[in-house]
């Protein structure tokens, strides 16, 4: 039951809270809790006088057309409340955008409750950035659309950024688009994936494919090295490695990069 | 871009990587991983002090953190450490170490004597703070010199005394010839190496370090001999001798391609290396007086390169030369300063200092040789 109580289902009912009138009772109406209600109340009349009322019931609209119910609703408004500020027709247009890329109900549903700020994007920028997956990472459309569904963070992240961790791991670790996918690299940051396969290499654990994509010794699986904490992964792979080695080896390294960057942009400055 | 590279297939530095990966594993065993980042990771420097300075260098790098590490060994864990004196470090014990140090439990382990005057500072274990630059003083002397802080561990256990007679084999650039000064107990001091470019670099080393009344020729003689040579010019003559001997120079060889050891035109030179550190060392040896003291030290993890060659040195200085050596024990030393270094647990002679993220120090070896006859 997603929808809430007092719509009975019905869109007609829906619809008639999308006129300009926001009031206490027609949020209670639409589900909220009292104190829930109020906080949305309260937004609504600070932020740009009369306008924003209008757009925010049209918003709570599109959420409960998209199938959220009222606690899920007010999650996404809390972690990103300027979705109160767009206009109904964008929204849509963004919605429908997201299921043209592949995600379908209950996907897309979660999609929105975990990541919000999918919705503050353009649909030129998601296309941006897809078309980018496609066509400098060489994913599929279904692994794109995967990619979507696993880590929407990945929209607004910087495509130079995101060409290099994409090239790190394909050349450097030697792995391919499936096996990202599967193992949901985009979820995380560079720099530590970066930290633990370099520590990997250093000890002699981990070796960059020839052209062949052969190595001498068998490396670690993907998945172990990212999404495993981290004592999990020293246990796993280093079996004598201590956190104080970690530890001491992430500042030098992080050191290190900064002070290559910056030898990078002397560089290209010249 | 990024991913094109025009260097070629084997560089140096990957070359002396495969080349530790097969002799290293097998002879550090499961530590070789934990060493083996720690060489491909950057290294930890020590300040030397240089008490001839004026600058009051030494307050200034205690502010900032640091320490000297030879004076600051702790006396209490020592005397706990004499009841028991299982091994340093557990992650490096091995049985057999374990019963070697045993045999020399307690009556054997008396402070080592040390020059005070020999002051290097260093930053707490797992700090990675890096140190500036020396600065000179009124008279343009600098405060300190960096250098790996454990090459001075082969200065202390050369044990100047005052009044000594020195030889330093292999001096340039200079780092243990300024340690050794700082004792200022020596009577009379040669240095020597054998590459002319480099003699002179050792030149302006001590030119930045010390007053000019020490630099006089009364004091100090520099040369560009080759040192295996020495036994024919001078033998039976010097208190101490140092032997630092050119080696793989593992670090280095691992992070620069330029003047590495390991390119392909080099491989002669890099297989004749024991053979020549063997002849430095017997030419130090008969160089010594009797009675005299002789370190041998290099900056490798090379087992051919640290103990073989001194086992060999021991074997043909009785041979050919009808000269007795006793190898001085250096176990108190290195238990001396286990908080600052990590210490190889099964080296059969002498001690080896291997590098450690917490304490990324070293590779260095030394050895010490007593003259007997
Ligand atoms: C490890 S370095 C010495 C470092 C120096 N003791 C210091 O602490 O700064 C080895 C030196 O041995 C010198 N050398 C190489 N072959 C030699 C030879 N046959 N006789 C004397 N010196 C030699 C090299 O020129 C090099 O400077």
């Amino acid at each position: 039951n997603l929808l809430p109580n007092v719509a009975n289902n019905d869109p007609a009912s829906l619809q008639r809270h999308t006129g300009p009138e926001l009031s206490l009772p027609c949020l209670l109406d639409m589900g909220f809790t009292q104190t829930q209600a109020e906080q949305i109340f309260e937004f609504a009349c600070k932020t740009s006088g009369g306008s924003a009322t209008k757009h925010c019931l049209s918003t709570l609209t599109v959420l409960f057309m998209l199938g959220l119910n009222p606690s899920s609703v007010m999650k996404v408004l809390t972690k990103c409340p300027i979705l109160y500020t767009i206009k109904e027709s964008l929204l849509q247009e963004r919605i429908s955008n997201l299921r043209k890329l592949g995600l379908v109900e209950g996907s897309l549903q979660r999609v929105v409750v975990h990541y919000p700020a999918i919705l503050t994007l353009p649909v030129k920028k998601i296309k941006h950035v897809t078309l980018f997956l496609r066509e400098k990472c060489l994913f599929t459309v279904q692994q794109v659309t995967q990619i979507l569904r696993d880590s929407p963070a990945i929209m607004h992240e910087d495509l130079a950024q995101l060409e290099y961790k994409f090239q790190y791991v394909y050349f450097r670790m030697g792995i391919k688009q499936a096996e990202m996918v599967k193992h949901r690299l985009f979820r995380s940051t560079l720099e530590e994936l970066r930290t633990r396969h370099t520590f990997l290499e250093r000890r002699g654990l981990y070796q960059t494919p020839d052209k062949k994509g052969q190595t001498v010794i068998a490396n670690p699986k993907l998945d172990s090295v990212l999404n495993v904490d981290l004592d999990t992964f020293l246990l796993a792979h280093a079996a004598n490695a201590s956190a104080e080695e970690y530890d001491v080896f992430r500042r030098l390294v992080a050191r290190e990069w900064k002070q290559e960057e910056r030898h990078h942009g002397d560089c290209q400055a010249e | 871009g990024k991913w094109a590279t025009s260097r070629p297939k084997y560089p140096p530095t990957t070359l002396a990587l495969q080349h530790f990966d097969v002799t290293y594993s097998s002879q550090l065993g499961h530590l070789w991983p934990s060493v083996r980042v720690a060489l491909l990771s950057e290294r930890k420097y020590g300040a030397l002090l240089n008490n001839f300075s004026l600058n009051d260098v030494e307050e200034d790098l205690a502010s900032q953190g640091c320490r000297d590490f030879v004076t600051d060994t702790d006396r209490k864990e020592h005397v706990s450490m004499e009841q028991d004196p299982e091994v340093e470090f557990s992650e490096t014990s091995d049985s057999t170490s374990v019963e070697q140090r045993d045999t020399f439990g307690q009556h054997q382990l008396s402070q080592p004597h040390l020059s005070p005057t020999i002051k290097c500072f260093v930053f707490p274990r797992g700090d990675i703070t890096r140190f500036k630059p020396a600065r000179p003083d009124s008279s343009g002397l600098l405060g300190y010199y960096l250098m790996d802080a454990a090459s001075v561990l082969p200065c202390l256990a050369l044990d100047v005394h005052a009044g000594h007679n020195l030889l330093d084999l292999c001096a340039a650039p200079g780092g243990k010839t300024l340690a050794l000064l700082q004792t200022q107990a020596i009577r009379f001091l040669c240095l020597n190496d054998s590459s002319i470019s480099r003699t002179s670099r050792l030149k302006k080393v001590l030119q930045s370090y010390l007053p000019k009344e020490l630099l006089t020729r009364e004091k100090l003689r520099i040369t560009s001999f080759d040192g295996t040579k020495w036994g024919e010019i001078e033998q039976n003559t010097f208190d101490r001798v140092l032997v630092d001997v050119p080696c793989t120079t593992d670090r280095h060889s691992l992070m620069e391609d330029d003047n590495n050891i390991f390119s392909k035109s080099r491989t002669g030179e890099r297989r004749g290396l024991p053979q020549l550190q063997l002849q430095l060392l017997l030419a130090g040896v008969v160089a010594a007086c009797p009675g005299g003291e002789i370190v041998y030290s290099t900056c490798t993890l090379s087992h051919i390169q640290n103990v073989g060659v001194v086992e060999q040195a021991i074997h043909l200085a009785r041979e050919n030369h009808g000269i007795h050596l006793k190898v001085v024990d250096l176990r108190p030393l290195a238990h001396m300063f286990r908080n600052t270094f990590h210490f190889a647990s099964d080296v059969q002679l002498g001690e080896l200092v291997i590098p450690h993220l917490a304490a990324n120090f070293g590779p260095i070896y030394l050895c010490k040789l007593k003259r007997l006859s």
